[in-house]
């Protein structure tokens, strides 16, 4: 190899590339959109809601072990976009974490810190040899009791923003030229506005109508924080008052 | 943390004794967006871009000035996860040298600490350089001060410095503008006007940011309102 010091192992671990770039957190970009599924985030005025498609490989599974909704602790949800198995462990941290928080604070963690704290743990992965980045895009959500709804999404790379609209995966950018056209003027959503914006997002960039069965949605209100995923009632609803508006 | 396993070095000497991973992690540097600082007569102003990857992105999530302490304020060019890594260590070291000696760390002193830190992850086991170069802003009994430490652990004290994009643009303007008797003011607008310099785009309030330290050795990050006053005054 002609690259001098290091050549060839700025692909396998997370060290620079001659760019300054590094390979393997670019990686688990990819391995994020190449678990084909696409989330959405949209915060209206006193409510978050994020969607996501529910795909159950195999007749036979349990529809309900098929899920990307992780609630961390009563009140902050998370949606994991990408490997599984790594949101799987990344969200037995993340309630962890939240559980010591309540404990040493006595008051209950607020979505931005679970959201510094998962991207903090990212970062390491971007900078130590010893353990890969994880194939996971995060999306929290939450009602914070100052700042009102916080939606924030956390990468491989170890970024954390706060958003008004977002999205994550296959159809990521799509989603997000979609998104940016409904968020320009800064509406404030009410929370029917919030979930059928952040369905119709999803149906918009898939090209697809989804059966209720097809999706998950999941909220926190300002008038009750509690995270909760609709049921396939709800959903319904939703969906049924999505195609009589358009 | 396991990293034990990984006791060999990352950044290792190539054979015309360059340290190859340093110079990427320049590189890093020098892709990422611009900031700056100018030390004037009575205090330190750091400015830099904040360009938003979408506007969907709430602005008020993202502060790229920090404080390190409440008279030392920070700023970044480069990777902004590395800089979050750097600035809670930085704090900690401020604390614990405020706990032993009763007084808060010398500007030199917390910079020292820093570019320590810096210098280890170039030299330890299983870890890559940081991928950030710092603008640290200060005013303690030595007075004004403002600091730039590079992936390497290298610090140097400057009057004016640029890094990110556009360094060289940056610094020639800093260079014909700079003069040793400039007043905290003047160093704003002349602040404003570099970034201006290389900026694609309108510059406003909700794509930049400033922080300011003067005689009264508080370091604030000022407020989007204030920054529009500053913007009108340059116009």
């Amino acid at each position: 190899m002609s690259r001098g010091s290091g050549a060839g192992y700025d692909r396998h671990i997370t060290i620079f590339s001659p760019e300054g770039r590094l390979f393997q957190v670019e990686y688990a970009f990819k391995a994020v959109k190449a678990a084909g599924i696409t989330s959405i985030g949209v915060r209206g005025k006193d409510s978050v809601c994020v969607v996501t498609q529910k795909k159950v490989p195999d007749k036979l599974l349990d529809q309900s072990s098929v899920s990307h909704l992780f609630p961390v602790t009563k009140y902050l949800g998370l949606l994991a976009t990408g490997m599984t198995a790594d949101s799987r462990s990344l969200v037995q941290q993340a309630r962890n974490e939240a559980a010591e928080f309540r404990f040493q604070y006595g008051y209950e963690m607020p979505a931005d810190i679970l959201a510094k704290w998962i991207a903090d743990k990212s970062q390491v992965y971007t900078q130590h040899a010893y353990m890969r980045p994880l194939g996971v895009v995060a999306m929290v959500l939450g009602i914070d009791e100052e700042r009102g709804p916080l939606l924030y999404k956390c990468d491989p790379a170890g970024h954390f923003y706060g958003h008004k609209a977002t999205s994550a995966g296959m159809k990521e950018q799509e989603a997000v030229n979609f998104l940016e056209k409904k968020m320009k003027e800064n509406p404030a959503f009410t929370y029917d506005e919030t979930v059928q914006t952040a369905i119709s997002a999803l149906q918009s960039v898939l090209q697809e109508d989804f059966k209720a069965t097809e999706i998950e949605v999941g909220v926190v209100r300002a008038d009750d924080p509690l995270f909760r995923s609709l049921r396939t009632e709800e959903i319904d609803e939703h969906l049924t008052a999505i195609s009589e508006r358009d | 943390m396991g990293d034990s396993q990984y006791s060999f070095s990352l950044t290792t000497f190539s054979p015309s004794g360059k340290l190859v991973q340093i110079e990427h992690a320049l590189t890093a540097v020098g892709s990422g967006q611009t900031s700056l600082g100018i030390k004037a007569s009575n205090g330190v102003v750091i400015a830099t871009e904040k360009k938003l990857p979408s506007i969907l992105v709430d602005e008020a999530s993202v502060q790229k000035i920090q404080h390190l302490t409440p008279n030392i304020g920070v700023v970044y060019s480069g990777m902004g996860p590395d800089f979050r890594v750097l600035v809670r260590k930085s704090r900690k070291q401020a604390e614990q040298y405020l706990r032993l000696y009763k007084e808060p760390i010398p500007v030199t002193q917390l910079v020292r600490e820093t570019a320590t830190v810096m210098q280890e992850f170039t030299q330890s086991g299983g870890v890559r350089p940081f991928g950030v170069s710092l603008l640290v802003a200060g005013y303690d009994d030595k007075g004004p001060q403002l600091y730039q430490v590079d992936p390497s652990g290298s610090y140097f004290s400057w009057k004016a410095s640029a890094m990110g994009k556009n360094v060289s643009n940056a610094k020639t303007f800093l260079e014909k503008r700079y003069t040793e008797d400039m007043e905290l003011d003047d160093a704003i607008h002349t602040a404003i006007l570099t970034l201006k310099e290389g900026f694609e785009g309108e510059i406003s309030s909700k794509n930049i940011e400033i922080g300011k330290i003067g005689a009264d050795k508080v370091f604030r990050v000022l407020t989007p309102a204030e920054i529009d006053d500053y913007l009108a005054e340059v116009e």
